[in-house]
């Protein structure tokens, strides 16, 4: 998002007075499990000496159910989710979840203020609220224009003061999941640093290239997962602990954009690679290709695939009895995950309108992959490395030979957009 | 060589390729970067929906998916 705002003035067409309106829908699913309606809408007024002012309002409506980190048993289990008001069953095979509600909203405001003809400024505000989750934060952007407006340097910086309130209390950490929760309150602060150079390559490239550093500190443990303790004699999971993450982390990034315009057709590539000091190391490669269908109408299909290696702390599940290590989780997210997303966006103004329709469907797959002791690790004290629980829990639980693609989800969206200026 | 350093060399060397690159770009070859799909985001709704979809089914954030809103899903 905030390389959106870094484009060399060269490659910049003249801003003209008025309004902006745009509005979205998502429609979000994953298979058997949750779902997302929302709606958005954005308005700006742009001013004529380049000045501009953006509102921004977004509304989440999210039912479903989740996965709480624990593993399959071979066997029916009940879970209690984190406010003891309801239960679900797992059977067997599947990983248990907990279902959950919330309606999140969130808004935003932004002012871009020119500093002569080759320096802007842009100040962001951002609150959003959920069930148990409040952020609050702001954000200060500068850019300047060099090497004859070719090149535009950004430097940027933000402040997120959150607050985590789990529903029932925060759970203690790696204790039994009935332990009594502690009320209140916890905080979680984030900082955001970053730099950017977007240039003109020639008349047809534009490349750009964008670091970025966050620092969190905090509460930033998921209050609602669970790790599976493992009896060593069956592989089978026979308790459960609350998870445990560290109460700091460093995140850092580089990302590289190219947009590349063809005799007829633009080609928008991304390549960022991701590392953070919990050890999760990603690569994300986007590709898209927007064709153009006359003077009203185009399609721009798009490819992502994302892979990382996990946090040093992700585990499949706990030995039961030895001593527990001092952190660990079994979020998928923090796993060694797999996503790969295929869709496509078709765009069309209506005659006699100078507004723009768009509609976006995408499927995305993700998974687990790996050896689940490697996944693990041995060196960060992930206890229960040292068998491949996963593996052996889902071949006993399904009967099959256990890896991790049967734990993979398939998820949709639909993307409905009208963006129109007046 | 640490990991950590590989990557900021690897940055460095990936704007020292960019800087070089620079060629005159005259008011009048600005026919094709004037437009609007000539943007590294030009349709910002979608931007932001894969910024908060990604943040919440991925354990990375930052750079495209820069930020993330403020949100407990992650």
């Amino acid at each position: 998002m905030l390389l959106a705002g870094t484009l060399p003035a060269a490659a910049q067409a003249p801003v003209a007075a008025g309004w902006q309106l745009e509005a979205t829908g998502l429609l979000y699913g994953e298979q058997a499990r949750a779902r997302v309606v929302e709606p958005m809408g954005r308005l700006t007024r742009l001013f004529a000496n380049g000045r501009a002012l953006s509102l921004g309002l977004a509304v989440d409506a999210i039912t479903g159910a989740s996965p709480t980190g624990a593993l399959p048993s071979g066997q029916v289990q009940t879970t209690t989710s984190a406010s003891g008001a309801t239960t679900t069953s797992s059977s067997a095979s599947l990983l248990p979840t907990h279902p959950f509600e919330d309606l999140r909203t969130a808004v935003d405001a932004s002012w871009v203020e020119p500093l002569g003809t080759l320096l802007s400024a842009t100040t962001s505000a951002h609150y959003s609220r959920e069930q148990d989750y409040a952020s609050l934060g702001g954000g200060l952007k500068s850019s300047i224009d060099l090497l004859g407006r070719r090149v535009t340097l950004t430097v940027g910086g933000g402040y997120n003061h959150d607050r985590v309130f789990p529903t029932g209390g925060t759970p203690v950490g790696l204790a039994p999941d009935s332990d009594p929760r502690v009320p209140g309150e916890n905080p979680k602060e984030v900082a955001t640093g970053l730099v950017g150079l977007a240039h003109v390559v020639n008349r047809r490239w534009l490349l750009g290239v964008t670091a970025s550093e966050s620092r969190e500190r905090g509460y930033l443990t998921d209050p609602y997962k669970v790790v599976s303790l493992v009896d060593p004699a069956t592989l089978l999971p026979d308790a459960q602990v609350t998870e445990k993450r560290p109460a700091t982390r460093r995140r850092d990034d580089v990302l590289g954009s190219s947009v590349y315009h063809l005799q007829h057709d633009i080609l928008y590539l991304n390549y960022r690679y991701y590392w953070d000091d919990w050890g999760v190391r990603s690569h994300t490669l986007d590709f898209k290709l927007r064709h153009d269908l006359g003077a009203a109408a185009w399609v721009q299909p798009h490819v992502r695939v994302y892979g990382q290696a996990p946090a040093w702390f992700f585990v499949y599940g706990l030995t039961h009895g030895p001593p527990l290590p001092a952190f660990a989780s079994a979020d998928e997210r923090l796993g060694p995950l797999r996503t790969t997303t295929f869709g496509g966006t078709y765009g069309f103004h209506v005659p006699g309108s100078r507004g723009e329709f768009t509609l976006r469907a995408e499927f995305m797959y993700q998974w687990l992959v790996g050896h689940p002791p490697e996944a693990a690790g041995t060196s960060g004290g992930g206890g229960g490395g040292d068998h491949d629980l996963r593996r052996a829990i889902a071949a006993e639980a399904e009967g099959t030979e256990g890896n991790g693609r049967q734990f993979g989800t398939s998820i949709g969206t639909l993307l409905i957009g009208y963006s129109v200026p007046f | 060589m640490t990991s950590r350093r590989r990557t900021w060399l690897a940055a460095l060397v990936l704007v020292a390729t960019v800087i070089p690159g620079c060629a005159t770009v005259h008011p009048w070859d600005r026919d094709l970067l004037a437009k609007k799909s000539m943007r590294f985001a030009p349709l910002p709704h979608e931007l932001a929906v894969d910024d908060h979809i990604y943040f919440s089914k991925e354990g990375s954030a930052g750079g495209m998916d820069a930020a993330g809103g403020g949100c407990g899903c992650n």
